[in-house]
């Protein structure tokens, strides 16, 4: 039917299952080049960021230049282009957070870890980052881990954690 | 139908003038030779009111608004010489040279420069806000002309010519913010871009000296933004 549909993959290993995904969700969205943030959303989660052969194939499938893509990409700070790490470590550093002693937190995991907020760690296991505000200010101060968050931590409470969320993988 | 039922009439500095109505209102001061302040409007491509010089105080609006992106209606009451125009254009001017590294003696654009026109026309003698000096990049890998980011303003007409004029797309802007930068594809060198079909076109429609051609001596830039808008009219015309 549309050539459209037979997108080459290229430099692509067919059996990755997360290629497939995107590339399901690329025909479930009918290759149309306004469902690039649902697609760019599909691939942040299959990867954990996105890849550049990612952004271009696409690019490629959606018919978009490629600089209309990363301007998107790097608009939103939902997606990243380097890896966030395997776990992440959200410190919200908002109000509420900030009296409650989420700076003393952030310390304690930047000196726990050896990284500073935004880095990744060189095994690429954790991931330590900061928000100005999650929106959970009733459990200050609070830290996302893995997407869970958790409330009221408490410096030595959230290393352990983080080193059993590390020594489980 | 008669003819006067399709014009409108409008007060411009206290200026009574009839007009078509869907006309902006930089298009009719420009059309009765009243001047205003534009640094991100060019002829021929799409307003997007981003750099805020063009604008204009309208009686019964509070806010300020763009000439370029503001339609005339009827009876509409506009300003566009009051004090607090004329504040707010010192103030957008000003940190236009504070955002980035805008060392005129040195540049490219030295005399040819929209940017520089306008720092006299405000008359611009000092900058009030502490300069960024940001780490800006020039690139230099494309054949025949040179990207400097120093000298950007970000009025975004190269990527707005790019996309509309040329249809190429090479240009776009990334991150957001005082991050924001001009991008070729993927953040890629500009002679490295698989879209640039090397045209020309935004180096005619930079209004600084961020884009350039290489074969040039200092001073002897010459731009022709005219052009985007020949263009533009010639392809409407029927064969």
């Amino acid at each position: 039917m549309k050539s459209d549909t037979a997108v080459p993959v290229k430099d692509m290993p067919k059996t990755d299952p997360r290629m497939k995904l995107i590339a399901a969700k690329l025909k479930k969205e009918n290759f149309k080049a306004d469902a690039l943030i649902e697609i760019l959303h599909t691939a942040q989660n299959a990867y954990g960021y996105l890849p550049k052969e990612v952004l271009s194939y696409i690019t490629r499938a959606l018919h978009l230049p490629p600089s209309r893509v990363y301007s998107t990409v790097t608009f939103y700070h939902f997606f990243s282009l380097k890896s966030k790490g395997e776990h992440t470590c959200l410190v919200c550093t908002g109000t509420a957070c900030y009296v409650k002693g989420a700076q003393a937190i952030l310390n304690e995991i930047e000196r726990g870890m050896g990284l500073k907020a935004g880095q990744v760690s060189a095994d690429n296991k954790l991931g330590v980052q900061v928000a100005r505000c999650i929106g959970a200010c009733g459990l200050a101060p609070a830290v996302v881990l893995d997407d869970e968050v958790q409330a009221k931590v408490t410096p030595g409470e959230i290393i352990q954690k983080i080193n059993a969320k590390i020594g489980t993988l | 139908m008669n003819c006067y039922m399709n014009t409108i009439s409008i007060i411009i500095d206290d200026q009574k003038l009839e007009t078509d109505p869907g006309k902006t209102i930089l298009e009719v001061c420009r059309e009765n030779g009243i001047d205003i302040l534009t640094m991100c409007h060019l002829k021929g491509v799409l307003d997007i009111g981003a750099c805020r010089l063009c604008l204009v105080e309208i009686e019964g609006v509070n806010k300020l608004l763009s000439a370029c992106t503001t339609k005339v209606a009827a009876n509409m009451i506009v300003r566009t010489n009051t004090d607090r125009i004329k504040k707010y254009q010192r103030i957008t001017t000003e940190l236009f040279f504070a955002e980035r590294n805008h060392v005129c003696a040195v540049c490219v654009a030295n005399g040819k420069c929209e940017l520089q026109d306008l720092g006299y026309k405000v008359g611009l003698d000092h900058i009030r806000y502490p300069h960024l000096f940001p780490q800006c990049e020039v690139d230099t890998s494309h054949p025949w002309y040179v990207m400097d980011h120093n000298r950007c303003i970000m009025c975004t007409r190269c990527v707005r010519v790019c996309n509309e004029v040329e249809g190429a797309h090479n240009w776009d802007v990334m991150n957001r913010g005082h991050q924001v930068r001009i991008i070729s594809d993927f953040n890629s060198p500009w002679g490295e871009s698989e879209t640039c079909t090397s045209c020309g076109k935004c180096l005619h429609a930079c209004p600084t000296g961020a884009i350039w051609p290489k074969a040039i001596v200092q001073g002897q830039l010459q731009k022709n933004p005219g052009m985007i808008n020949e263009l533009v009219e010639k392809r409407k015309m029927k064969l």
